[in-house]
């Protein structure tokens, strides 16, 4: 249904999006997955005809979208990352202008905008100025004026950014449920893993302008089939434990945190009782040393050797 | 285009705390500083005779504009002297006055004038009464009635009038501060209603507007036409207020001061914009807001009247800031009186910065991605 080609952009001597290929079928949840600057936002910018890319193509339809984008615009809503709403008016105020300009009127017009509250949780609060609101259900108002004209196609760039725990899996059960009962075609860019677990059908991942992993959620995890992550938890470390880490041959890959450190290992190879003598020699005391099922994370830092919110 | 004006008129109708300000402000300011005329000087005045109080003399006074008399004792009013409350006091005789001069300024001159004025009537209306052969209180309304209706319509009229050359310099207090202080705090006004396209922009309001059927060129014209409108409602409830409330004639010509702001008030707008495209974010704006206007008001004439500026320089920069066109076209209907073809030139010099600083903001607004 929608193809991105060979879209690359280029802002002055930054490349932001290189050469990226992606396609979106009717009915998906696609994650687009990267770390803040991966060009998740300047690539759902194209996508969405706001931007011209520098080289690639949009079709949508078997159409090029780039010089005439009004048949893509027509059937996609975009969700921002900011909140793009008017504060000064109210709810119902807001989802009256941005009905009136997908030309909405009337009865037609009130019974989207009950339906659309209703579907965000904010029938109550319809009468009350936006600026009042707390971030979560601006939020949830945000998505519900990009789906007032019943798009086919709904883009939307990190949605969850900056709010509580429970508007976040309000969020999340929301798009889901549009997806199932409206068939809708989602476009969901996070740096939350979790969330595009939970979502996703096929998940696309970049990191610094490029397309590193794309797949479903099983294929991206394969690539991490050959190999198992060990966290290992203490209060403190010294250079002497995660040097010897380090210079274990098995040792594919050593992540130090605070109290953590995540190692990758072939999955044939068990550690555990080489993890606790290196600790032991370097006079570190262990709290864990657990044995995880590969995540989209572990995947994330496997094919960049960072982490997601790094 | 409509719902976005809709939307705007709203939020303004929600929150109109930024324009009252501003106007409250202009208002203010050309009241204090403008000498409108509401204030007026006290005068302490006294009469051993008490039946001045109700005398023509006293009916006289009371018209003066320039002068409140205050009746009082003779020793109260000899006080308020002594204290400085009042500058000069009057005490008033039947054939003649007195004053007690306290503080010796040019209100005395002039109220010298005003109250001699008064008894030159009174002596005038006596010599006709005696001439007529008015004795009796009704012989004396009849003649005084036959008076004032032939003063109504007399058989010739003296105009006076002088002259002065092209170049001659007029100042008027209250037009000063006025045109000033109006002009001043406008660009204030229109520029924070430009400010949001900046914030909604960055905020992915435009973006959302784009996607939809409206068009770029709609969102536009729509923030401008209510810009423009919230900067011409500011200077038309200004300007009504002065015409209705303290009384400033504009000369006459009222409606053309009116018609006049047009050009100025969409030059602004469109200096707005053009500023508007050159910042990056609210911030910056709101920074380079106050000394962009400051300097236009002291290098335009607003904080006082550009004739008395000598520098060069300053003259060359005024050339190209639509404040001093702005009060050049003002001054022109209301003190100068020109006719509106001698205008033409500054309307067209704002029309003129109107176009180019909106066409070049809108160009550099859309290659900057603002």
């Amino acid at each position: 249904m929608l193809e991105l080609v060979d879209l690359s952009k280029k802002f002055k001597q930054n490349d932001a999006v290189k050469n990226l290929n992606m396609f979106i079928e009717k009915g998906e949840i696609i994650g687009l997955l990267g770390p803040n600057g991966a060009g998740k936002s300047t690539a759902i910018s194209m996508l969405s005809s706001l931007i011209e890319p520098t080289k690639g193509d949009v079709r949508f339809r078997n159409k090029s979208m780039i010089k005439h984008p009004a048949p893509l615009r027509n059937v996609i809503g975009v969700v921002p990352q900011e909140i793009a709403l008017y504060e000064d008016l109210t709810a119902e105020e807001n989802m009256q202008f941005f009905g009136k300009i997908y030309r909405l009127r009337g009865i037609q017009l009130k019974k989207k905008i009950d339906e659309v509250l209703e579907q965000i949780g904010l029938t109550d609060r319809r009468k009350d100025i936006v600026k009042t609101f707390s971030g979560g259900m601006k939020r949830r108002l945000n998505i519900g004026v990009a789906m007032l004209h019943d798009p086919e196609i709904i883009i939307m760039d990190e949605p969850t950014v900056g709010i509580d725990p429970q508007s976040r899996n309000y969020i999340l059960e929301t798009v889901k449920r549009l997806n199932k009962e409206k068939q809708m075609t989602v476009l969901y860019t996070s740096h939350y893993m979790e969330e595009v677990e939970f979502l996703c059908d096929r998940i696309y991942i970049m990191d610094k302008g490029n397309l590193i992993a794309s797949g479903t959620k099983d294929e991206i995890k394969r690539i991490l089939s050959a190999e198992k992550t060990i966290s290992i938890q203490a209060d403190r470390w010294n250079d002497e434990f995660i040097e010897e880490l380090k210079q274990n041959p098995t040792v594919n890959r050593v992540t130090v945190g605070e109290k953590e450190i995540t190692i990758i290992i072939p999955r044939e190879v068990n550690m555990f009782a080489a993890i606790i003598k290196m600790a032991e020699n370097a006079d570190v005391e262990l709290n864990s040393v657990d044995v995880q099922t590969p995540t989209l994370e572990d995947v994330f830092l496997h094919l960049t050797g960072r982490a997601l919110r790094d | 285009m409509i719902g976005i004006l809709q939307a705007k008129f709203k939020m303004f109708l929600r929150n109109p705390w930024t324009f009252m300000l501003f106007t409250g402000m202009s208002i203010g300011f050309a009241l204090i500083l403008g000498g409108s005329g509401l204030t007026t000087i006290s005068v302490p005045v006294y009469s051993e005779n008490e039946e001045m109080q109700q005398s023509f003399i006293s009916e006289k006074l009371e018209e003066s504009d320039a002068f409140t008399f205050n009746w009082m004792t003779e020793d109260e009013l000899k006080d308020e002297i002594a204290n400085g409350r009042a500058e000069i006091g009057v005490i008033l005789l039947e054939h003649d006055y007195r004053f007690i001069v306290g503080v010796d300024s040019p209100n005395r001159s002039m109220l010298e004038q005003t109250v001699r004025g008064a008894y030159v009537e009174k002596f005038q209306q006596d010599n006709i009464l005696a001439a007529a052969n008015a004795t009796t209180d009704a012989e004396k309304e009849t003649v005084l009635e036959n008076l004032q209706e032939t003063m109504e319509s007399p058989v010739f009229e003296m105009n006076r009038s002088s002259f002065r050359s092209a170049d001659t310099f007029v100042y008027d207090d209250t037009f000063q501060r006025l045109f000033g202080f109006t002009l001043f705090f406008v660009i204030y006004t229109i520029a924070y209603n430009v400010l949001p396209i900046l914030v909604e922009k960055k905020d992915g309001l435009w973006d959302r507007v784009i996607l939809s059927p409206v068009k770029k060129w709609e969102m536009y014209v729509a923030n401008l036409i209510y810009s423009f409108f919230e900067g011409y409602l500011q200077v038309l409830i200004i300007f009504l207020i002065f015409r209705y409330w303290v009384g400033v004639d504009f000369h006459g010509r009222f409606l053309e001061t009116l018609l006049v702001l047009i050009p100025y008030v969409f030059s602004i707008v469109a200096l707005s914009i053009f500023i508007t495209a050159l910042v990056k974010n609210a911030q910056a704006f709101n920074a380079i807001i106050p000394i962009i206007s400051v300097s236009m008001a002291m290098i335009g004439g607003a904080y006082w009247p550009i004739e008395i500026v000598e520098s060069e320089f300053l003259l060359a920069l005024s050339k190209i800031n639509p404040l001093t066109y702005g009060m050049e076209v003002l001054n022109g209907i209301a003190v100068y009186g020109y006719p509106l073809e001698e205008l033409v030139f500054p309307i067209s010099i704002l029309l003129l910065m109107g176009v180019v600083l909106m066409g070049v903001g809108i160009h550099l607004m859309e290659r900057r991605h603002v």
